[in-house]
C-alpha cells in the first residue's frame, strides 16, 4: 500500500474552485421560480427531470473528496430540515469565490476564516430583528377566517425588491373583529419609551396559563423583558394592519417586532394559518394548498378526538402520507383523511365484499414471508433436515407455513393484514381466495396509526398474534380505478382504509407526466417542512430576500466601521488573541467582510433575475445597489426594510395596486433551517479553505499515470 | 501434490538514514505533520479516491490511522507515535515534529550515534528534571477549587482542531459541557484513590452544536417504534435491572465447523425460542422491571415481556455494557439458562428523551459516576474531528487530576525550555557530562540542535507567515507580522505572548527566533499573581507533554542507532 498526497493549494486554490463550479450548477434552483434540468446519462441514454437542489447532487457524478463533503453537506441540511439546500448550494459558490479572492488579495488564511466566521454570525444576530412572531392560536382562527384560494390566481411575489400583483383576490380577508375589540390596552408615547402596557401584562397572563404548551420559555422570557428595557428603532406609518397610519414600530431587546400606535395596539405577528402559509409557499402554491388542507383535516380530527380543546393541537407532519398517481390530470390531487394505496385491480371483487362492513386487522413489521427472520436473527447455514419417511414433499414447507398463517387469520377473524415488508405471492393469492386482503410495503408511520387508531399491536411473526394483538373497525373502499400505464399493462386500482378517528392524512399528488411526479411530491414536502418547522418555532422571517438585504447591508456597515473605527468592537473575533494576526485584524477585516457580503448580493440579484423580472443579473443588481444606498444613508437598515415592507402595502412604490392592498401576500422565511443553511455553507467553504493537502489512500504508485502524477508525493 | 518454491533471499541496506529517499519521504511526512498543527494548522482531506468517506482533519490519531506508511524508518514514526495517543490523546504531532527535527537536526552535525544517543539522553534528563521541579518556570499549579485553569486548557485542546468548525460562542459552550462532563464523572465521596466513571459521547449529527448537552446517568438510543411499544413507565423508586450480553434474538450460536444434522419435524429454532420464553418467564417472576440486552432480543420474548409488564430494550451496543454493568450494580448474563438473582441490578430512574430527532431511553442509576455528552455537530467530517477532539479534552483532564499542574502552550513551553537548555550547559557543562567522554564542543553542538528542535517545533505554530521573536527575560514565545521594519518599537507590534502570560507593557529584549542569541537565565519559578492575574491562557496537559518529550527524543534516538534494515520478501 502506498499513500499518495497531493498539495492543493499552491497559488490557485483547486478545493475553492472546484465548489465554486459545482454550485453553479444549481443557480437556477434558487428562488420560488425554478427551470427544471434534464440528466441525461451518457452511456445508457436515461434520463431524468430534476428541479431541487438534493436531486441535482444525487444524480451528479462526486466522485472528489470536496464534492463528496459537498453533496454530505447538502444531505445534513434536508435530512435535517428538508428545506434550505438550494440556498446551501448557492452560498457555498459564491463564499466560496469570495474566499478565493481573499487569498488573491493575500489576506491571510486565518484571518478569512475568522472574519468570515464572525461576521456571518453577526449578521445571524442582526437579522433578528426581522423575525415574526406566529400567534399560538392559529389554529383556532383558521376555522372559520379564511379559506386558501385557487393556486390559478397566484403569481409570484418577492419583496421588498419584487412584487407582481395579480389583481385577483388570492386571500379573503375578513377583519377579525376581536382585535378592534382588544383595543387601547398598551399606551406608548411617541417617543417610543414605552409606559406602562396593560396588554403585556396581560399577554404574559396568557402565557402563564398554557406555559408548557403553546409558547416556549424563550419567548416568555422575552415578553417579560420587553416590559422593563427600553425599545429602540422606532418606525413608522403601516398600513397593513390597521388603517390609522399612526403606527410606530417598535423593535423590543430581543428584536421581536411589534408595531403600535396610540389607537391600534397590535403586535406585530402573523396570526393566520393562510397568510403564513401563502408566504412560505415560495411558489408551490398549489403544493401549499394540499398542506393546508391536511393541516386543516389534522386540525379537525384532533378536535374530535378530545372534544374539548385542553392540549393544543400541534402539526404532526409524521402523520401525512403522500400516494402518487402518475398519469391523473393535476386536479385529481387531493387530501383525504385515511390511507390510500395502490392494489390490483384483481381484488375488486374482494374489496367489495369486504366494503360496508368494519374488519379486523393484523400489522406486520417486516416481511410476510416464509423465510424472513427478524433483524438480528443468524442462521446457520450447517443445519440439514433430514426425513426418515418419503411421504413429506420437499417443497411442502411454504404450503405449510402459508396454510398455519392461513389459519391465524381465520381462528381471529383476520380480513386486512397490512405488512411494513414484502409479502408472500402465495399468501396474497390464498387469502384472496378466501376474502382476505394483504397489503405489503406500508409506509411505518401509517402502521404507526392503524395502530393507535384500531388498537392493534404490531407483530414479527404471524404466530405471534393473540386477541391482544388484533385491531379492529377499519373500513376498505375503492376509491378510484386507475388508468392502466402502458409500460406495465397492469390494472390497478386505488383503495382507502379508513378506521373511527385515525390521525392519519393522505395527500394524493398526480401528474400527467410521470417524469413530473417526483417534483411535485419533492414540492409538497418541502412547503409541508416549512410549515412545520415555522408552527414549531413560532416565528418566521419576513421573507422574499428581506433577511439577506439586511445581511447585505449590515455587512457593509460593519466593513465601513473598521474602516473608520480601526479595531473596536472585533474582540473575540479570533479564538487566538496572542497571535500577530489579532492585531492585524483591522487591516484586512474590511476586505474580508465586503467580499462576504458580495456573495449576499450575488444571491440576491440571481433571486431576481431567475424571477424572472429583470433581463439581467446586472440590472437587478443595480436596483439592489440602489435599495443598498438608501439603506445606509437612512442610518438603520432593519428600519429601512421594514419601512419597505409596509411602504408596499400602502402603495406608495405600486400606486395602480393601492387599492388592492389587502391582496398582496406577504413572503415569510423559516429561521432555523435558513440560518442553518448559511452556517453550512460557510461551513463548508472553510473547512475546504483550510485543507491544504488531500491524502489518498490504497493508491498504488502505478495506478497514477504520468500525467497525473504530477504534484503527488509518495510515502 | 504442493509446490516449492525456493526462498527470496532477504533484501539488506546499510546506514538507511543516508538514502535520498529516506530523507525525502521523512520530509514529507514532517511537511505534513508540521502543516497540522496549532490553531491555524491546515487541514488534511483523506480518503480512498474511489469516492469513499471523506475525512477532513488535523489531528494525528485521525491521520496516522489512515496513513498507510511503507518504509521502516517512518513505521517506527508513526507507531510510537501512535502509542504514545493512546496513552495520553494529546500531543501526538508535538511527538512526531519533534522527532522529525531532531533527526534532521543532528544529521546535519555528523556526530557518532553513540554520542548523539548519550548527549541527546542527558539533555532529555535535563528537561524532565526542570519540567518536574518545583523551580520550572512554564508550569502552572492547578488549583481544583476554580474552574479557570481548567477551563483554559480545554478551550485550548479545542481551539488548536480548526476542522471541529467552533465559533467562538461555540467553543465557550462545549468547554463548558466538558468541564461539566468531568465533574460528573468523580465520584461524590472519594477515599484515598478514587475511580473515575465515565462520559459516553452520544452521537447527534446535523444539529447545532449548541445543541449539545451533558446529561447525568446513560442514554440508550432507541428507534421510534420501538418506543412506541414501551408502556408507560410506572412510578417507582427503583428499578430492577437485568442486563444480558449474550444474543436472545433465538438463533442458534455457533454450531462450529461440519452440518448438524437434524430430523424432518424438529425445529431448533422452537427449541431455541421456548428456552427463551422459559428465561422470560423466570425474569418475570423474579420481577425484574428492565431487560438491556447487548444485542437483539427476539419479537416473541419482547411481546411475553410486555405482556408482564417489563421493558425490553434491545442492542443498546457494546460500548455501553461496561459503564451500564458499572452503574445498575448487574452482572452481564451470558447464558440462556436459569440466572442467578445475585446479576440483578438496580435504577433508581427511568425515562425516554427527545434530542433533535432521535429518542433515547435514559437510565438514571443510585450514584451516578457516570455521564452522556450529547454532541451535536453540522456535518459528518466536522463531528468526527469533534468527538476526537472532546475525548482528547476529557482525557487531559483526568491526566491532570493525577499531576495536578500545566504548562504553558502557544509554543511558550518550547522556547522557554530551549533557553533554559542553552543556559545549562553553557553554565554548568560538568554536571551534565559527568564521565560519559564526551567532550564540551559535542555536547555544545548537540544542545544546539536539541534547542533549534525545540524552537522550530514552535515555529510550526505559525502558518501564515509570520515571524517569531523570543524575548530575553522569560524566553517565551511571541509572533509578529512579516517584514516588520527592521527598527521597531516591538511594545507597539506586539500584545501578548503565545500563552497570554504576559504582555509587550514590559521591555523584554526580543530578538528573532532564528537569529543568533546569547544565553541568557530565563526567570523560573512562575509568581502565584501572575497566574492568577491573566485570563484566557493557553495550556497544555503536563502529563501528555512531558511523555510527548521523551517519546520524541527515545524515537529519534531509536531512528538514529538504525544501521541496517533486513527485509524479507518471501
Amino acid at each position: 500500500m502506498v499513500m499518495a498526497c497531493r498539495v492543493i493549494n499552491k497559488r490557485r486554490h483547486v478545493g475553492l474552485q472546484q465548489l465554486s463550479s459545482f454550485a453553479e450548477t444549481g443557480r437556477t434552483f434558487l428562488g420560488p421560480v425554478k427551470s427544471s434540468k434534464f440528466i441525461i446519462d451518457e452511456e445508457c441514454r436515461e434520463s431524468v427531470l430534476i428541479s431541487s437542489t438534493v436531486r441535482l447532487l444525487e444524480s451528479l457524478d462526486l466522485t472528489s473528496a470536496v464534492g463528496q463533503l459537498l453533496r454530505e453537506a447538502v444531505q445534513a441540511q434536508s435530512n435535517t430540515y428538508r428545506t434550505g439546500t438550494s440556498t446551501l448550494l448557492f452560498l457555498v459558490g459564491a463564499w466560496s469565490s469570495a474566499a478565493e479572492e481573499c487569498l488573491h488579495l493575500g489576506v491571510p488564511m486565518s484571518l478569512i476564516v475568522s472574519v468570515m466566521s464572525e461576521g456571518l454570525n453577526s449578521c445571524i444576530e442582526e437579522v433578528v430583528s426581522l423575525q415574526v412572531p406566529i400567534q399560538y392560536n392559529v389554529f383556532d382562527r383558521m376555522v372559520n377566517t379564511k379559506t386558501f384560494s385557487g393556486p390559478e390566481t397566484f403569481s409570484v411575489g418577492v419583496y421588498p425588491f419584487l412584487q407582481i400583483p395579480s389583481g385577483t383576490g388570492l386571500i379573503q380577508k375578513e377583519r377579525d373583529l376581536r382585535d378592534v375589540a382588544s383595543q387601547s390596552l398598551a399606551i406608548y408615547s411617541l417617543s417610543g419609551r414605552p409606559v406602562k402596557s396593560p396588554q403585556l401584562v396581560r399577554s404574559q397572563d396568557k402565557v402563564e396559563a398554557d406555559e408548557n404548551t403553546s409558547q416556549t420559555p424563550q419567548t416568555l422570557k422575552n415578553s417579560l423583558l420587553a416590559d422593563t428595557r427600553c425599545r429602540t428603532s422606532v418606525l413608522t406609518h403601516s398600513r397593513h394592519f390597521s388603517r390609522t397610519g399612526n403606527n410606530q414600530w417598535i423593535s423590543k431587546p430581543d428584536g421581536v417586532l411589534e408595531q403600535l400606535s396610540a389607537a391600534t395596539p397590535k403586535t406585530y405577528r402573523c396570526d393566520d394559518l393562510v397568510e403564513l402559509e401563502v408566504g412560505l409557499s415560495h411558489g408551490g402554491l398549489s403544493s401549499m394548498k394540499l398542506v393546508d388542507e391536511a393541516v386543516r383535516l389534522q386540525y379537525q380530527n384532533a378536535g374530535m378526538q378530545q372534544g374539548s380543546c385542553t392540549v393544543p393541537f400541534l402539526f404532526d407532519i409524521s402523520r401525512i402520507f403522500t400516494c402518487c398517481l402518475p398519469g391523473f390530470p393535476e386536479t385529481f390531487s387531493c387530501v383525504c383523511p385515511g390511507y390510500i394505496t395502490v392494489v390490483s385491480i384483481s381484488s375488486t371483487a374482494l374489496i367489495k365484499e369486504l366494503q360496508n362492513q368494519p374488519i379486523r386487522v393484523v400489522l406486520v413489521e417486516g416481511d410476510l414471508t416464509e423465510n424472513y427472520r427478524h433483524l438480528g436473527f443468524n442462521k446457520s447455514a450447517s443445519i440439514k433436515t433430514v426425513s426418515e419417511s418419503l411421504k413429506v414433499q420437499r417443497d411442502g414447507s411454504e404450503e405449510l407455513w402459508t396454510d398455519h398463517v392461513l389459519q391465524v387469520l381465520i381462528k381471529f377473524n383476520v380480513n386486512l393484514v397490512l405488512a411494513q415488508g414484502n409479502v408472500s405471492e402465495r399468501l396474497i393469492e390464498k387469502c384472496t381466495d378466501s376474502k382476505r386482503l394483504v397489503i405489503g410495503s406500508v409506509n411505518g408511520h401509517v402502521m404507526q396509526a392503524f395502530a393507535e387508531a384500531s388498537g392493534a399491536v404490531q407483530v414479527t411473526y404471524i404466530t405471534q398474534v393473540n386477541e391482544n394483538c388484533v385491531g379492529g373497525g377499519v373500513c376498505v373502499t375503492i376509491w378510484r380505478s386507475i388508468p392502466s400505464d402502458a409500460a406495465d399493462e397492469i390494472n390497478r386500482m386505488a383503495i382507502m382504509l379508513r378506521t373511527e378517528g385515525i390521525n392519519l392524512v393522505t395527500v394524493v399528488l398526480t401528474s400527467p407526466v410521470t417524469a413530473q411526479v417526483q417534483t411535485k411530491e419533492d414540492t409538497f414536502w418541502t412547503c409541508a417542512y416549512r410549515l412545520y418547522h415555522a408552527l414549531k418555532e413560532q416565528k418566521v422571517f419576513l421573507g422574499g430576500g428581506a433577511v439577506e438585504f439586511l445581511c447585505l447591508s449590515h455587512l457593509q456597515i460593519l466593513a465601513e466601521q473598521s474602516v473608520n473605527k480601526g479595531n473596536q468592537g472585533c474582540s473575540g473575533w479570533l479564538h487566538n488573541t496572542s497571535s500577530w494576526l489579532a492585531s492585524s485584524v483591522t487591516q484586512y477585516r474590511p476586505t474580508v467582510l465586503k467580499l462576504l457580503a458580495n456573495g449576499w448580493r450575488r444571491y440576491l440579484s440571481t433571486l431576481l433575475y431567475n424571477t424572472a423580472s429583470y433581463s439581467s443579473e446586472f440590472e437587478a443588481g443595480t436596483f439592489i445597489q440602489h435599495h443598498l444606498q438608501n439603506a445606509t444613508d437612512s442610518g438603520s437598515p432593519s428600519s429601512y426594510v421594514l419601512n419597505e415592507y409596509s411602504k408596499l402595502n400602502s402603495g406608495i412604490l405600486n400606486s395602480d395596486i393601492s387599492d388592492k392592498l389587502e391582496q398582496i401576500p406577504r413572503v415569510y422565511d423559516i429561521v432555523t433551517p435558513k440560518i442553518e443553511a448559511w452556517r453550512r455553507a460557510l461551513d463548508l467553504v472553510l473547512l475546504v479553505l483550510q485543507t491544504d493537502s488531500e491524502i489518498i489512500t490504497g493508491l498504488e504508485q502505478t495506478q497514477i499515470n504520468s500525467q497525473e502524477s504530477e504534484g503527488f508525493l509518495f510515502l | 501434490m504442493s509446490r516449492l518454491e525456493a526462498k527470496k533471499p532477504s533484501f539488506c541496506r546499510s546506514e538507511p538514514l543516508t538514502s535520498e529517499r529516506v530523507r525525502a519521504t521523512l520530509s514529507v511526512l514532517k511537511g505534513i505533520v508540521t502543516s497540522c498543527y496549532g490553531p491555524a494548522g491546515r487541514l488534511k482531506q483523506l480518503h480512498n479516491g474511489l469516492g469513499g468517506s471523506v475525512c477532513t482533519t488535523s489531528q494525528s490519531a485521525a491521520l496516522l490511522a489512515n496513513l498507510p506508511v511503507t518504509h521502516p524508518i517512518l513505521k517506527i514514526l508513526t507507531t510510537s507515535v501512535q502509542n504514545h495517543v493512546s496513552c495520553f490523546s494529546d500531543g501526538g504531532l508535538f511527538t512526531a515534529i519533534l522527532c522529525c527535527n531532531l533527526v534532521e537536526n543532528v544529521q546535519r552535525i555528523g556526530l557518532t550515534p553513540t554520542t548523539v544517543i548519550k548527549l541527546n539522553k542527558q539533555l532529555l534528563n535535563l528537561c524532565t528534571s526542570y519540567l518536574k521541579s518545583e523551580a520550572c518556570g512554564c508550569r502552572i499549579p492547578v488549583n481544583f477549587s476554580s474552574t479557570q485553569i481548567l477551563l483554559c486548557l480545554v478551550r485550548s485542546i479545542l481551539t488548536s482542531k480548526p476542522a471541529c468548525m467552533l465559533t467562538t460562542k461555540e467553543v465557550d459552550h462545549i468547554s463548558t459541557l466538558i468541564l461539566r462532563a468531568f465533574l460528573l464523572i468523580i465520584p461524590e465521596n472519594a477515599q484515598d484513590h478514587i475511580i473515575l466513571g465515565k462520559s459516553i459521547i452520544v452521537p447527534l449529527k446535523h444539529q447545532r452544536v449548541i445543541d449539545s448537552t451533558v446529561l447525568p446517568g446513560i442514554l440508550i438510543e432507541i428507534s421510534e417504534v420501538q418506543l412506541m411499544k414501551i408502556l408507560p413507565i410506572k412510578k417507582s423508586d427503583s428499578f430492577k435491572v437485568a442486563l444480558f450480553c449474550v444474543s436472545l434474538s433465538g438463533d442458534l450460536s455457533d454450531t462450529g465447523e461440519g452440518n448438524v444434522v437434524v430430523s424432518y419435524g424438529v425445529s431448533l429454532e422452537n427449541a431455541v425460542l421456548d428456552q427463551l420464553l422459559n428465561l422470560g418467564r423466570q425474569l418475570a417472576s423474579d420481577h425484574v422491571d428492565l431487560v438491556l440486552c447487548q444485542k437483539v432480543i427476539h419479537p416473541s420474548l419482547k411481546q411475553l415481556l410486555r405482556t408482564h409488564h417489563v421493558i425490553a430494550v434491545d442492542r443498546v451496543g457494546v460500548a455501553v455494557m461496561e459503564p451500564l454493568s458499572k452503574v445498575t450494580g448487574t452482572r452481564p448474563i451470558g447464558s440462556l439458562d436459569s440466572i442467578s438473582p445475585s446479576s440483578y441490578g438496580s435504577v433508581k430512574e427511568l425515562c425516554t428523551a427527545k434530542f433533535g430527532f432521535k429518542h433515547f431511553f435514559h437510565l438514571i442509576p443510585n450514584e451516578t459516576t457516570v455521564c452522556s455528552l450529547l454532541l451535536c455537530n453540522r456535518n459528518d467530517t466536522a463531528w468526527d474531528e469533534l468527538k476526537l477532539t472532546c475525548q482528547t479534552a476529557l482525557h487531559a483532564l483526568q491526566l491532570t487530576i493525577k499531576e495536578p499542574c500545566v504548562l504553558l502552550g502557544g509554543g511558550c513551553t518550547e522556547t522557554h525550555l530551549a533557553a533554559y537548555i542553552r543556559h545549562k550547559t553553557r553554565s554548568e557543562p560538568e554536571g551534565i557530562l559527568r564521565d560519559d567522554g564526551c567532550t564540551q564542543t559535542e555536547l555544545q553542538l548537540i544542545a544546539e540542535a536539541f534547542c533549534s528542535a525545540l524552537e522550530s517545533l514552535a515555529g510550526s505554530l505559525e502558518h501564515d507567515g509570520g515571524e517569531i521573536l523570543t524575548d530575553g527575560k522569560y524566553g517565551h514565545f511571541w509572533s509578529v507580522q512579516a517584514d516588520s521594519p527592521s527598527v521597531v518599537n516591538w511594545p507597539d507590534l506586539l500584545s501578548r505572548c503565545g500563552c497570554g502570560l504576559y504582555s509587550s507593557q514590559e521591555e523584554l529584549s526580543w530578538s528573532f527566533l532564528r537569529s543568533a542569541r546569547l544565553p541568557f537565565v530565563p526567570q523560573t519559578c512562575l509568581p502565584c499573581e501572575a497566574t492568577d492575574s491573566a485570563g484566557n491562557l493557553t495550556l497544555d496537559c503536563f502529563t501528555a507533554k512531558l511523555s510527548g518529550l521523551q517519546v520524541a527524543v527515545e524515537t529519534a534516538n531509536l531512528i538514529l542507532d538504525l544501521s541496517y534494515v533486513i527485509e524479507d520478501k518471501n
